[in-house]
């Protein structure tokens, strides 16, 4: 029954490369997130203040990228792109992909905090004498981060998790890295045991880390 | 003399069903695994609810484990694990187990915040009415606790229909994994990669108006 | 008095039983064969237009099935899952144009040659590669876990030309890859050369890569040698019989290689 002999020494030589693609894994996620932040801001923006063609712009870019599997949109992004004669490579496919996502759910997050600070409060910030744009940076901007400031954390370990997609389409970070590993060796169990680990870990880091700020940013 | 085979043919009408039958094979793995999942994690999220820091410790954090790991991970080694051991499961029993657990630890989370959501205050005044701890706990708890978390529950339900796009990465057939292969038959990317995201959009787009409409309702 | 003895025929049976049950045993119980077979990889392993498995590793494990008189069951899997189902026993056998390498052979077992490849390049029509040494410099792809794309690693390597190199999870990709321009040129074998350019005016056939040719063999349980035995007679038998240049001649063309390594035993 228990016929498989497990070799760990190949999986333990090769650490430090997994290691390293870690760290791209990392760079990756963390890329993807400040394109995806940056545009979900604007998307937020645009489907709440605009009419017409770029409200609706915002809103199927939002409903696409919320509705479809994100290695759908990868491949997408990969082949399906590539019938039409652009052709990424497969960093920049797996960034723009997870930016494509994140950017759709955060957009949705952003909406919610922008629509739980109420209208009143920058009216009355007017009244005090700030101008329009001092109200929004002082005034809605900081509520609105405190609203979104844990669902952006949960979306950045999304981001590392789907990153682990980009071994489907070749790309070397931390997952692709241990297939491409794997595949050498034959070792696919002990190879991504251990890679399992490396990303509890990340994960780990990255909650703590944002638990660490949070306390700090939102003493009062 | 020689026969003559095509290696590469052109999307034909028999695609369409082949397609289709995939696509039913995404429902039916997603519906199985969500149902007996959605159960489990009722469950553990009780008895996370209960069983304070003794759960916490023990299923608390085994759960976090599979929801700090990428699934695409979590598919790969079980596939592997289990012939180990002297499971011999197909690809779609171990995308069938291991989707239910991701699911389970996902639901574990809404549950227990569903439990909290209702007053403790409630709870004792049906105590009080004489309802005994368990038509307290169904009568009281579940609709209005439930009711609370279940545009929660609908985000979990679509993003694992979504994921369960990843068990092609074990060879099950479902809508992903079809279209890839009729992509390297018919090599034409992007009508084929149209067509599943279009059926994906299909299904997730209606259910996640529902959810967004029923959040507005309960918000009122 | 009857209670006692099926406990002791039960008793009796559970005994007889084999702890480590062997290969053959176990499929000839069975009834059922599992072949593990590289499905995209064409004219050896594709799916025909209704999308059911078919070519020359196909009608190979149906024929073994055969003389084991029992259901052959297709497994489909990607070049870098051939040797793990084997390792972890969810197939019984891959067929799966698998190079008999020694690194290899630390994990799994080999019969003896069953079909012989060169890797051959295909090429995008815009691209302008006659030989080996117009590689240079040009985006190179290949299929993971496969030989070409370790012979090529260790060629890219000395060139320093590893950052063109990109894999892909199977054969198909490889040539969408090269067809759409995202490589210049995807290492694959001669087999499939022909079926690919003859299809998309966009792919030439390309140089045939420098390094020795591919003695692929049937794969099995390393420790299993009674089963590997029994696969190395069922390739001789194919060869005897016939079938062996019937299934080339259908599948690749005419000229069938001579399954022999000279001067060498083997």
């Amino acid at each position: 029954m228990f016929e498989y002999n497990f070799h760990w020494r190949p999986v333990l030589k090769s650490l430090p490369d997994l290691l390293q693609a870690g760290l791209l894994t990392l760079e990756v996620a963390v890329l993807s997130m400040v394109i995806g932040i940056t545009i979900g801001l604007c998307l937020a923006l645009m489907r709440m203040k605009l009419q017409g063609p770029l409200k609706w712009f915002a809103v199927s870019w939002i409903e696409v990228a919320r509705n479809t599997p994100v290695l759908f949109q990868l491949f997408f992004f990969g082949f399906g792109l590539g019938a039409m004669g652009v052709n990424l490579p497969p960093y920049v496919i797996i960034v723009t992909g997870l930016s494509f996502n994140c950017a759709g759910y955060l957009a949705e997050n952003f909406r919610g905090g922008f629509q739980a600070v109420p209208d009143t409060q920058i009216n009355a910030a007017r009244c005090l004498g700030m101008n329009s744009w001092q109200a929004y940076t002082r005034i809605v901007i900081p509520q609105v981060f405190r609203i979104v400031y844990h669902p952006i954390t949960n979306q950045m370990v999304w981001a590392v998790l789907m990153s682990s997609l980009g071994m489907m389409i070749g790309f070397r970070e931390l997952s692709g890295e241990t297939q491409f590993f794997a595949s050498r060796t034959f070792r696919i169990f002990e190879y991504f045991a251990v890679t399992a680990v490396v990303y509890y870990v990340i994960v780990k880091v990255i909650l703590g880390s944002s638990r660490l700020l949070s306390a700090r940013l939102f003493r009062y | 003399m020689q026969e003559t085979i095509t290696f590469f043919s052109g999307f034909g009408a028999s695609d369409l069903w082949f397609l289709g039958d995939a696509a039913l094979k995404t429902l039916w793995i997603s519906l199985l695994s969500i149902s007996i999942g959605t159960v489990l994690g009722v469950i553990f999220g009780w008895m996370l609810h209960e069983g304070k820091w003794m759960a916490a410790a023990t299923i608390g954090s085994i759960l976090d484990i599979f929801r700090s790991v990428p699934l695409i991970i979590q598919l790969v080694l079980f596939y592997n694990f289990a012939p180990i051991v002297g499971l011999s499961l197909d690809p779609f029993g171990s995308g069938v187990v291991i989707l239910t657990i991701y699911t389970a630890a996902l639901v574990s989370n809404v549950a227990r915040g569903g439990i909290e959501a209702v007053p403790v205050s409630m709870r004792k005044a049906s105590r009080s009415l004489g309802m005994s701890y368990w038509q307290d706990l169904f009568h009281i708890v579940l609709p209005i606790g439930g009711r609370a978390v279940f545009p929660a529950w609908i985000g979990v339900v679509l993003g694992v229909m979504k994921d369960s796009a990843l068990v092609s990465v074990l060879g099950y057939v479902e809508l992903l994994k079809a279209s890839q292969i009729l992509i390297t038959r018919t090599q034409e990317p992007f009508l084929i990669l149209a067509l599943a995201g279009a059926f994906y959009f299909a299904l997730s787009y209606p259910i996640s108006r529902y959810a967004a409409k029923f959040e507005q309702r309960w918000a009122q | 008095m009857k209670k006692t003895i099926t406990c002791l025929l039960s008793a009796a049976l559970l005994a007889t039983t084999p702890v480590k049950a062997d290969t053959l045993d176990n499929v000839v119980d069975r009834g059922e064969l599992r072949c593990g077979v590289v499905l995209d990889f064409p004219p050896i392993g594709y799916r025909d237009a209704n999308n059911n498995p078919a070519g020359f590793d196909v009608d190979y494990c149906n024929d073994l099935a055969k003389a084991l008189e029992v259901e052959a069951k297709i497994i489909p899997v990607t070049w870098s899952e051939r040797l793990p189902i084997i390792a972890t026993g969810r197939a019984d056998v891959v067929f799966g144009a698998t190079s008999d390498s020694l690194a290899r052979a630390r994990t799994v077992g080999f019969s003896i040659p069953y079909a012989i490849y060169f890797a051959q390049g295909v090429v995008n029509s815009k691209v302008e590669i006659n030989s080996f040494e117009d590689m240079r410099g040009k985006r190179v792809a290949a299929a993971i876990g496969t030989v070409p794309e370790q012979e090529w690693l260790k060629i890219a390597k000395e060139w320093g030309e590893e950052h063109l190199y990109q894999s892909y999870q199977s054969e198909n990709e490889v040539f969408l890859a090269v067809a759409q321009g995202k490589a210049d040129i995807g290492i694959t074998t001669n087999t499939a050369v022909k079926p690919i350019t003859s299809q998309f005016k966009t792919l030439n056939a390309g140089p045939r890569m420098p390094w020795t040719a591919d003695y692929t063999s049937i794969v099995g349980k390393r420790t299993d040698v009674t089963w590997l035995n029994y696969l190395n007679l069922f390739v001789t038998h194919q060869v005897r019989s016939g079938r062996y240049d019937e299934l080339w001649g259908k599948y690749v063309g005419n000229n069938v290689p001579e399954l022999r390594i000279p001067g060498v035993m083997y």
